[in-house]
């Protein structure tokens, strides 16, 4: 019975598991690289490598969970951080507005791609297929194959700077205030409309957690230089992404979508018009994270972003996303971003030969998933 | 040695402390035909997976003999070595392989180094479906160039190609026209004086009354009665199942009909497939407030590609002319139909109607979400108030409206979709099979619940396949045969005979080819 409950709150709270997992890895590495791995310096130097995976992510988690996939995403980032190169480095452009143009050039790109998808009904694995390639080529094409140095320091800036820790402090201070305020309105909600309320005791424990855990996160990267903006950004993605998920009609609309798309279109939601904007918004977060990658290495190369896909997709099974859409968070696919960041890092730090680090790395998304599907199957038998 | 080929004694099987099975008997002599019944959600579709080994010996109590020796079946391979199969609702055939090679799956014929012999395979089906006294079937065609009648009987020649001596039928019919119907029980007459023993699960009692010969009634998980047909009525046996006495399977309503509401004019669909074969053939009808219209014909009249292109949804291409209220509409796509008032339950629930991860309160407001929001944020709280109002009034019986919609049993989720096209307020209301699969209780309350839509001045357009219920319900009866209207009548005086009459006017009835 008590073994039962465990597992039943592991399948309602997929995150414990996940979040333990992550701590038994950066235990492993910890031990293993004689006490390098958790301290602040490397920590923020981990969550920096994560948040260029963990933008596509946020795009993709969407468009698995609305039923398709998008395999041309790491060579959008390409292209779309190449434009930004160009645009500041040979055409003179100023930062701000370059990274405006880009970010409108990943949505037009991400909607083409969703109007070839639905309109055309071309199978996204194909659209995404031709784009890898064609993408790619763009890339190759616009920069003559070379790389384009170097990016202007305000724009390096964005991708190496650090938000002031006094800053990081009030928006923590403000993040979790609006946590117990958005909790609190709930409960006052439910009891006026006579709902049924979950046990206090539940919200208490939520709370608290999460306040640990900002006080934790914001103190730990204060300690070396601040929270890298880049990781800001993310925070900050997260934030909209789970808003968007859980509390808006186009969120739900994106599940319905992804668990049956025949019975939605029949109770009158435009499942085409769906999907072109999750193409949409995945092309900006190609975008995002294309600025990023270009702010973080100070050049535009033809290469970046080559197999960013993968690790993308990577991050949203191991953080619980259904392989055949309809279900998947957006905090989980990040967290599976930060355990495929953790291994890269910690290898790093261990020395292990790179060969191993892809066997390894391999190996754990499948036994990842393999997991899921049997907590999944569990819950049926 | 027992009279019996087969013998469940004191069947338990509980889920996570759920007794879902209670001592449950049932048994079978050789030869024989038992009808079991009982509600969606009594527990029959356990017992078959306890019985089929899909639940392996020892993760239930109880036990079964079969030729008076233990089964304990490990897995579903074992209780078929013995004899014991299947054949399920959902047909298991691949509808690209060939029809001997469906026959054969899993079991198929060898030569030397595990090449298939096919001259055997087709000699073999082609004596199986003699058996079957299916003649004109080339063995070697895909599966798919037959309709649902025949493709049944394959499974049933499946069955026997591995030496069936206990034939379990889960709902054969369901999918079946009426003079298919009567061939599958012809057939499975010829089997019982072969001495093949059947289990014949269905809600359709008439069926269960003309094939069976012993009838076991189960509900809640629980055992009622095991009675010789003789001595059982069709009304007895839903007594029985309910547990209390429908005294009136159709609770009528009086209900005034007013004016045209709707009209539709010149309604033509042309096939998926054949862009020259109209599906739908320039039907026009007229709908008055609170009026219920039902729809009649053979499976695969024209009648749900008919209702589709009236909702916007018909996947192919087609043409109608709609009025509203008087005014013409312009309907391209379902979005459209709901918003203009009119709304559609579809006909197959698990395809169309759910969507399975989703809570049973999501699947619920899914048609009708934004009117909860503001600016695209849903109200969480505004929702769930809706939904539990919704939950108590069409008695869904669910633990929480989070729970995922595929929990629940069929007649539950049928009502979770039927509010869901229900909450947009529709004028117009279009049931297409509303009570496919659902269990008599909730068949009562849909019923029900149509009657008192017309009362306030619905009007609704029911498609059926089950005669009673046409005629049970209905105000008016439209008969549509090969994409035609065949009949209109006024439901005064109305009988079976009289519909089926019309709607096979034309045609030449039975097992079709499909295109």
């Amino acid at each position: 019975m008590q073994s039962q409950q465990i597992q039943q709150l592991f399948v309602r709270y997929k995150i414990l598991a996940l979040l333990i997992a992550v701590a038994l890895i950066w235990l492993f590495f910890h031990i293993k690289t004689d006490a390098a791995f958790v301290t602040p310096g490397n920590l923020s130097n981990l969550f920096r490598q994560m948040a260029i995976t963990g933008m596509l992510a946020c795009g993709m988690v969407f468009v698995i969970i609305a039923g398709e996939i998008d395999l041309s995403i790491g060579s959008q980032l390409g292209l779309l951080g190449g434009v930004v190169a160009i645009l500041t480095v040979n055409q003179g452009w100023g930062t701000w507005p370059a990274i405006g143009a880009v970010l409108v050039l990943g949505l037009l790109i991400g909607a083409v791609n969703g109007y070839i998808v639905t309109k055309m009904r071309v199978p996204s694995f194909i659209v995404g297929l031709g784009g890898m390639l064609a993408f790619r080529g763009i890339v190759l094409f616009i920069t003559g194959s070379s790389t384009i140095a170097p990016a202007p320091d305000n724009l390096i800036a964005i991708g190496q700077g650090f938000v002031p820790p006094g800053v990081s402090v009030w928006i923590g201070g403000l993040i979790f205030l609006a946590m117990v305020a958005l909790t609190a309105r709930r409960r006052v909600r439910r009891a006026k409309l006579g709902l049924q309320q979950g046990a206090l005791w539940i919200d208490v424990a939520k709370i608290v957690a999460i306040g640990a855990f900002i006080f934790g996160f914001v103190r730990m990267l204060n300690d070396a230089n601040g929270i890298p903006i880049p990781v800001m950004i993310l925070l900050g993605l997260l934030a909209v992404f789970t808003y968007v998920s859980t509390q808006t009609v186009f969120g739900r609309h994106i599940y319905a979508v992804g668990g049956n798309m025949e019975a939605t279109r029949l109770s009158g939601v435009n499942v085409a018009r769906v999907k072109l904007v999750v193409f949409a918004i995945m092309g900006l977060m190609c975008a995002f994270a294309g600025i990023i990658t270009v702010a973080r290495t100070g050049s535009g190369s033809p290469s970046a972003g080559t197999g960013g896909e993968l690790d993308a997709i990577s991050a949203c099974f191991i953080g619980g996303t259904s392989m055949r859409g309809g279900s998947g968070t957006v905090y989980g696919a990040l967290i599976g971003a930060l355990v495929m960041a953790s291994l890269d890092n910690g290898m790093q730090l261990m020395d292990v030969d790179n060969s191993w680090q892809m066997i390894i790395k391999g190996v754990i998304l499948v036994l990842a998933v393999w997991v899921d599907v049997l907590s999944g199957s569990n819950r049926n038998g | 040695m027992s009279e019996y080929l087969f013998e469940m004694r004191n069947i338990v099987k509980e889920f996570s402390g759920v007794r879902a099975l209670n001592g449950i008997d049932l048994a079978v002599r050789p030869g024989e035909c038992v009808g079991l019944c009982g509600e969606n959600g009594a527990g029959k579709s356990t017992l078959m997976k306890v019985l089929s080994g899909v639940y392996p010996y020892g993760t239930w109590e109880g036990e079964i003999l079969f030729d008076g020796k233990p089964l304990r079946a490990a897995s579903v391979r074992d209780s078929e070595a013995a004899g014991i199969v299947i054949i399920h609702q959902e047909l298991m055939l691949v509808p690209q392989l060939s029809v001997a090679e469906n026959i054969f799956l899993g079991n198929e014929i060898r030569k030397f180094g595990g090449v298939m012999d096919y001259d055997a395979m087709y000699a073999k089906a082609d004596a199986l479906l003699a058996r079957l006294k299916l003649k004109d079937v080339n063995v070697a065609a895909p599966v798919m160039n037959y309709g649902g009648g025949y493709q049944q009987l394959f499974e049933i020649a499946k069955a026997l190609a591995k030496n069936a001596r206990l034939l379990i039928l889960d709902e054969p019919s369901s999918s079946l026209t009426s003079s298919e119907t009567d061939t599958l029980l012809a057939i499975i007459e010829d089997l019982k004086h072969d001495g093949v023993a059947c289990v014949y699960i269905s809600h359709k009692l008439e069926e269960v009354a003309r094939v069976c010969d012993t009838v076991t009634v189960i509900r809640d998980g629980k055992h009622i009665v095991t009675k010789p047909m003789s001595e059982m009525t069709t009304h007895s046996i839903i007594t029985a199942m309910v547990g209390r006495d429908i005294e009136n399977l159709f609770p009528k309503v009086d209900h005034d009909i007013g004016d045209v509401i709707f009209e539709a004019k010149h309604v033509t669909c042309w096939d998926l497939a054949n862009p020259n074969r109209k599906r739908v053939d320039d039907i026009s009808f007229q709908l008055r407030r609170g009026e219920i219209l039902g729809i009649a014909g053979l499976v695969g009249a024209g009648r749900t590609e008919l209702v589709s292109a009236i909702f916007g949804a018909y996947p192919g291409r087609y043409e109608a002319e709609l009025v509203l209220e008087g005014k013409p509409i312009k309907i391209k796509s379902p979005e459209q139909a709901i918003k203009a008032g009119l709304s559609l339950v579809p006909e197959d629930r698990k395809r169309q109607g759910i969507v399975p991860l989703l809570g049973v309160g999501d699947n619920i407001t899914l048609a009708t979400l934004s009117h909860y929001a503001h600016a695209g944020q849903i109200d969480r709280q505004a929702e769930l108030q809706v939904v539990d109002a919704e939950i108590k009034r069409l008695r869904v019986k669910t633990a929480s409206p989070e729970l995922a919609i595929m929990g629940l049993s069929g007649g539950n989720q049928q009502k979770a979709v039927l509010t869901k096209m229900l909450l947009p307020g529709p004028k117009v209301l279009i049931l297409d099979e509303p009570t496919r699969g659902v269990d008599v209780g909730s068949k009562y309350d849909i019923y029900k619940l149509m009657f008192e839509l017309a009362a306030k001045g619905v009007a609704i357009i029911m498609v059926s396949s089950e005669m009673p219920e046409v005629l049970g319900v209905s105000d008016r009866v439209l008969v549509v045969g090969e994409g035609k209207l065949r009949g209109d009548f006024k439901n005064v005086g109305l009988t079976q005979e009289q519909v089926l009459a019309a709607a096979i006017s034309h045609a030449a009835e039975g097992p079709a080819h499909a295109a």
